[in-house]
């Protein structure tokens, strides 16, 4: 059996002190450690990104990531991108706009569109395709998915228009 | 999937990197990014009981465009976003923007893309593939199934970036037991080298960062990327040029490949002739055309290789064409 | 949220399409005179907020106390016999709990009663590689894999087949005992009607087409997936992401002998199917297996090489049609022949070599057919059914040939097509019943909103327009299991006084929609909002039998079947209300909330208190609706194969831009015009329908399961291409369709169709960009590259010559100049 080292992880806000063996990526730890299993695992060698998560607010594939790297960063999953109760304006235009059928692959999109639309309000829908160049969708043809991120965008520009 | 147990050293600077290296020879690899390693080592490839990351090795992240330096441990997401970058080497810049995914940018980076590992469809593969096929020369067998026998490796250089600093006459540094030394990147991929053994680095040497000649901002550069889909893919064929004109003729110009062959390669023996030739069209499309001739894909990628050879061609053309001054 | 309606954008044709009449505005004018109120709206999935949130529970997501880690071992030979398979070495190892081998349930199974060649674990031989010899369940994967290596294999060498048409001739080794003759065939098929080799003689116009396709793979996002367990109260239970999970009910009866009242299948949130989840999987069983030997809860999760391996994907084909025409530009006689590679089991086999051919005609007229087809057992990983099964590669090669057929004839392929669509209300030479048929709104619409007639053969060389058309079954019309007839579908319904209504059934959502689809049809027949219907999980402790997600069934089946019992449970709240408001119950209807006077809300009562009047003293509410087919088809053998209830119909334009030196090709644009008859919900059919597209592009371009010899070369999703959301074009969706007279109000199915004509579109829109045809897919930049050297080496590229006969057939009722 692998030796464990101990390791303090900050997810969505809460900090979880764990004793993990230092080659369980982050992955494993979110799903299965801490029971947050609304990131998926699609194939685990970082080619679909349904595993995304952010990590200090960039999304990074967490099934490449040991969460012994982890530490000392804000690591924030699907289940904390809107407080409970509340959707962010993305998940909303997924909602309204057909972006998700299956949902399998849903987590990754949203939490790679949230924070690239934070960084690049502005985006035009090339670029919104661009930014999820690394998020495989079986379902829906993507087509859905840039309507709602760029419909998101437009409801969160400052001047409110639709 | 799960990866294999290993003891995970987090040093804070280079020398405490390569105290760690020397206490484990032959027993360690070095962690960058992990976009490569970790999908590797799921696939219990050439596994190492010792891993190194330089996660927490601040030197190793300093990132200075204006004065030309690049820590090996700089993520590609910081290199394509820099607008020193995309104006003054393009080339650097493009390459960087045109690697794997956003998602794998985030955490890749320069010095994993220098030392990416060569790739090939009969090493990239699970243990219970490779055990059925018998293995391969690269990774626990004896024989090489892209040209069947037993004495050198064909997998090919994935690299994106080692092309575009190349013919930016980049430099790297290197750190090691004996004391720190510069060299150009032309010259880290060992020309005699194997799709096995690739660099010219000792073992134990420590990828510390990249110094990009400043330049006076005359030099122009570009890289374009032959692959399938515009995301996922590794290079099919990488091609990376840098331009400088005086007086309507060449002062430098610089032409590297990637993707090809078990290395990158930098085609100063087609280009130098040019150097204080005008560049009509004519000599751009010679120039293509022996750059085409010398090299020498193999089969193990998707793409066929005679394609992806006269791909070489037709995009050191263009390449060379949109970086010529409109006249 | 969930139940509202969506603000989404319509894809509505604009006021300044080109001249004449606007097909899709006439359609949607005449869809909303029939006064519904949430068929036809775009609502939002009534999941949707549990996917976007990460709520919704898929099979991986569930933990059970105590559960075990299950994984199964790969075989390292494509054919072999399994001289021993050593367990004693791994069972010891400290954390395992169990090391099963193929003899312990050596019962076969299979998704078709005809052609059981399954076993739970390779049992005698192993067939492909990566097909499971052992299963292990341990405290961990860790542990799991050191039993693995523990774990003895003894194989005997047999002869590889990798090629189908050695697998047609006679063979040294049979792949299984079953197969035909001394062949490795699975399946012949072989259908005349009409005088094909006369036709062929005598035909003024004739083109010859054939057809080469790789295997391609479903590509869901969601591994399987299975959890079981096993209780002292002698049940077992068992989670799986499956698409069918009553065929999975029966199998898991059949192999591990249990009745299947002493068995539960539930189906959690499904990550995609596709038709890959759809057959009753050797893993699933393998999973209940471990469960009952260990006693404890135990899970099986693939990773994504086991999925590849598991495949079902759709067959490498090889496939050859000719088809004449008179002078007048009539469709005569088509002659078919489909060599299918079926690899190591029959899966949905039978089904497959039927659909290769009897699905080729529709949607055009034939009064000559003839059809030779061939499934070949290969050691290659099995293939199955995936989306649009047997109607993909085939519509390729015949739809390619429509095209191929107007260049001999000089026509405009729209004419052409035009000329010789089936009509509504016909039968077809091989009795296919046609009811509703839009086909001819499809193409018109099509070639209006695209621009056709001012870019067919006028673009630049390297860009390029094409058609297609499609035609696919709504569902098959013989359940697979048919004796004695059951039901295809039930619905039931539950009305309680918290005045909300539980939905059962067994239909499998696996993201198309068919949860909300249910809660849309229960409440347009009540009257009631969307959000007091909410669908029970698929359990079958409690949810009554559906035939499963396959063949295109379910909003046609499920969605008859809910309509049903809603009408059912209506009776006694119109009974109610009657009492309440004296008047007749012929007199009442329901509609926002109540129970009124038909077209007076103001006369009536809410509906919550005509329920609670209706359970005042019964009880709750149930109410059971069920729907079956009705026979149909001919006499001959065969004859079932292909039969639907209804068809839909499609016509696509594509627009390509091929760079014509590194032979890339960009789909600029798909005008996707679809008749699914009246969509229940547009947003889930152009979801279908733009997920039908990257499908469809996806195996045009860059997808193909790779093989040397028995060798998958790319069991993974760098190497197995699908597109990326940078290489989606513009899809304008046009849903054109009349009302179908049998399905759930007027609608058809849109989650296959809508692929089949994208491949050929955009293959037609090549040739007509650059005068080269591919017919061998994918069409990767190294092939068109090789075509276009062969093109220079004739002389150069330039654009086919356009039509020669001057444009007539249609015009009056597109209008367009």
């Amino acid at each position: 059996m692998s030796k464990k080292v101990p390791v303090t992880l900050r997810v969505n806000g809460e900090e979880h002190e764990l004793h993990l063996p230092p080659q369980r990526v982050l992955l494993d730890v979110i799903r299965e450690d801490l029971n947050l299993t609304g990131t998926k695992r699609g194939c685990d060698l970082g080619t679909c990104g349904c595993c995304a998560v952010l990590v200090d607010g960039q999304p990074v594939l967490s099934c490449l990531a040991l969460a012994k790297l982890s530490e000392g960063h804000e690591v924030t999953t699907i289940e904390g991108i809107s407080a409970p109760g509340a959707l962010h304006p993305v998940q909303k235009a997924f909602i309204d706009l057909g972006a998700t059928q299956c949902g399998f692959c849903t987590p990754g999109f949203i939490v790679t569109a949230v924070a690239f639309l934070r960084d690049h309000p502005s985006a035009t829908r090339e670029e919104i395709a661009r930014a999820l160049s690394g998020n495989l969708c079986r379902c829906t043809g993507y087509v859905k998915i840039l309507d709602a991120v760029a419909s998101a965008a437009r409801s969160m520009a400052p001047s409110g228009e639709a | 999937m799960h990866l294999d147990a290993f003891e995970l050293h987090q040093p804070a600077t280079v020398e405490e990197a390569l105290a760690i290296a020397s206490a484990h020879p032959g027993r360690f690899d070095f962690l960058a990014g992990g976009t490569d390693l970790l999908p590797n080592y799921k696939m219990h490839l050439n596994l190492r009981p010792q891993l190194i990351s330089l996660d927490r090795v601040q030197e190793l992240r300093a990132f200075r465009p204006e004065q030309g330096w690049i820590g090996s441990m700089v993520r590609l997401r910081e290199l394509e976003s820099s607008p020193t970058l995309r104006e003054r080497h393009t080339a650097l810049a493009q390459a960087a923007s045109e690697v794997a995914t956003p998602l794998v940018r985030a955490s890749g980076t320069v010095g994993g893309n220098l030392l990416v590992e060569t790739r090939c469809f009969f090493f990239n593969q699970s243990q219970p593939w490779r055990e059925a096929l018998g293995f391969c020369l690269k990774a626990d067998g004896d024989r090489c199934h892209v040209v069947p026998q037993k004495e050198r490796c064909y997998a090919t250089f994935s690299g994106d970036l080692a092309p575009a600093l190349m013919v930016l006459g980049a430099r790297v540094e290197v750190a090691g037991s004996s004391g720190r030394r510069r060299l150009p990147v032309a010259e880290l991929y060992d020309p005699k080298g194997d799709g096995i053994r690739r660099t010219l680095l000792a073992p134990g040497e420590v990828l510390v960062g990249v110094e990009v000649p400043k330049g006076d901002g005359r030099e122009r550069s570009n890289y374009a990327k032959l692959r399938v889909r515009p995301s996922f893919d590794f290079p099919e064929l990488g091609v990376a040029a840098a331009l400088t004109m005086k007086d309507g003729r060449v002062e430098r110009l610089e032409i590297a490949l990637g993707g090809l062959e078990a290395r990158p390669r930098l085609m100063r023996k087609e280009t130098e002739p040019l150097v204080g030739e005008r560049l009509t069209e004519e000599r751009v499309r010679t120039l293509s055309e022996e750059v085409r001739r010398s090299v020498r894909p193999v089969h193990n990628t998707y793409l066929a290789p005679d394609y992806r050879r006269k791909m070489t061609g037709v995009f050191v053309r263009r390449a060379l064409l949109a970086l010529r001054p409109s006249t | 949220m969930a139940g509202g309606r969506s603000e989404g954008r319509a894809r509505r044709l604009s006021s300044d399409s080109e001249g004449g009449r606007d097909l899709v505005k006439e359609v949607e004018e005449s869809r909303a005179a029939a006064g519904y109120h949430w068929i036809g709206q775009r609502v939002p999935l009534i999941d949707a907020a549990l996917k976007v949130t990460g709520r919704a529970e898929y099979t991986d997501d569930l933990k059970r106390p105590g559960m075990l880690v299950g994984r199964l071992l790969k075989s390292t030979q494509p054919h072999a016999k399994l001289l021993a398979v050593d367990v004693a070495e791994a069972r010891r190892l400290p954390g395992v709990a169990a090391v099963l081998t193929g003899e312990r349930y050596p019962t076969p199974f299979g998704v078709l009663p005809m052609t059981h060649d399954e076993t739970a674990l390779a049992l005698g031989r192993v067939r492909f590689l990566g097909e499971h010899v052992a299963a292990v369940a341990a405290v961990d994967e860790e542990t799991c894999e050191r039993a693995f290596g523990r774990i003895r294999v003894e194989y005997e060498p047999l002869p590889v087949y990798d090629d189908p048409k050695v697998s047609r001739e006679s063979v040294k080794v049979q792949i299984h005992a079953r197969a035909l003759r001394d062949t490795n065939l699975q399946k012949e098929v072989f259908q005349h009607f009409g005088d094909v080799p006369g036709e062929i003689a005598r035909a003024p116009f004739k083109v010859k087409v054939s057809g080469k396709y790789l295997g391609v793979t479903h590509g869901f996002t969601e591994p399987h997936c299975t959890i079981a367990e096993s209780t002292p109260d002698g049940r077992l239970t068992v989670w799986s992401a499956t698409q069918v999970p009553h065929y999975l009910h029966r199998s898991l009866s059949e192999v591990l002998g249990i009745p299947m009242h002493r068995i539960r299948v539930v189906k959690p949130e499904v990550g995609g199917g596709f038709g890959g989840k759809s057959d009753p999987f050797p893993h699933e069983i393998a999973c209940a297996a471990l469960a009952i030997e260990t006693g404890r809860p135990v899970k099986v999760l693939f990773d994504r090489e086991d999925v590849f391996y598991l495949n079902h994907g759709r067959h490498p084909t090889l496939n050859q049609v000719t088809i004449t025409a008179g002078e007048d530009g009539g469709f005569r006689a088509m002659d078919l022949e489909a060599l299918i590679d079926g690899g190591a089991w029959s899966s949905f086999g039978t089904v497959s070599t039927y659909y290769n051919g009897v699905l080729a005609m529709g949607p055009y007229r034939f009064d000559h057919f003839r059809y030779h087809g061939w499934r070949a057992y290969t050691n290659h990983p099995p293939s199955g059914a995936m989306r649009a099964h047997g109607g993909t590669n085939l519509r390729y090669t015949v739809e390619s040939a429509v095209d191929e057929l107007a260049v001999e004839l000089g026509w405009d392929p729209i004419e052409l097509r035009l000329r010789n669509f089936l009509t509504p209300n016909c039968k077809t030479i091989n009795e296919f019943r046609i009811t509703s048929n839009s086909v001819r709104q499809c193409i018109l619409a099509a070639r209006e909103r695209s621009g056709w007639d001012r870019k067919f053969r006028q673009l630049p060389y390297g860009r390029g327009i094409g058609v297609a058309c499609g035609f696919y079954i709504s569902g098959s019309n013989s359940p697979i299991h048919f004796t004695p007839v059951f039901p295809q579908c039930t619905v039931h319904l539950k009305a309680d006084m918290d005045a909300g209504i539980t939905i059962h059934c067994g239909a499998a959502d696996i993201g198309q929609g068919s949860k909300t689809v249910l809660a849309q049809v229960v409440a347009e027949v009540l009257g009631i909002r969307m959000d007091r219907c909410r669908v029970a999980p698929v359990d079958s402790d409690t949810a009554p039998v559906d035939l499963g997600s396959y063949s295109s069934r379910v909003t046609f089946m499920m969605g008859n079947a809910a309509r049903s019992a809603a009408e059912n449970l209506k009776l006694p709240l119109l009974q109610a209300a009657s009492e309440l408001l004296g008047h007749p119950v012929e007199a009442l209807e329901a509609s926002q909330e109540r129970i009124h006077l038909r077209g007076r809300p103001e006369v009536g009562v809410p509906f919550v208190q005509a329920l609670h009047k209706a359970i005042e003293r019964r009880g709750a509410l149930v109410a059971s609706g069920a729907y079956s087919t009705s026979p149909l088809g001919g006499t001959f053998k065969g004859a079932k194969a292909g039969t639907a209830p209804a068809y839909s119909f499609s016509a696509y334009v594509a627009e390509v831009d091929v760079d014509v030196e590194t032979g890339f090709v960009k789909v600029e644009k798909v005008w996707a015009a679809f008749d699914c008859g009246r969509p229940l919900n547009p947003l889930s059919v152009e979801g279908q329908i733009e997920g039908s597209i990257h499908m469809g592009l996806g195996q045009l371009l860059s997808e193909g399961l790779s093989y040397r010899g028995a060798r998958l070369m790319n069991p993974s999703f760098l190497d197995y291409k699908i597109l990326t959301p940078q290489q989606m074009p513009e899809v304008e969706c046009l849903l054109v369709g009349e009302d179908d007279p049998e399905g759930p109000f007027g609608a058809k199915e849109a989650g296959e169709g809508p692929l089949v004509a994208a491949l050929p579109a955009v293959g037609n829109a090549i040739y007509d960009a650059i005068g080269l045809r591919f017919l061998d897919l994918p069409i990767t930049p190294d092939k068109v590259v090789r075509a276009l050297e062969g093109q220079q080496k004739k002389g150069g590229g330039v654009k086919p010559a356009p039509p020669t006969r001057p444009s007539s057939v249609g015009r009056g009722t597109s209008g367009s100049a």
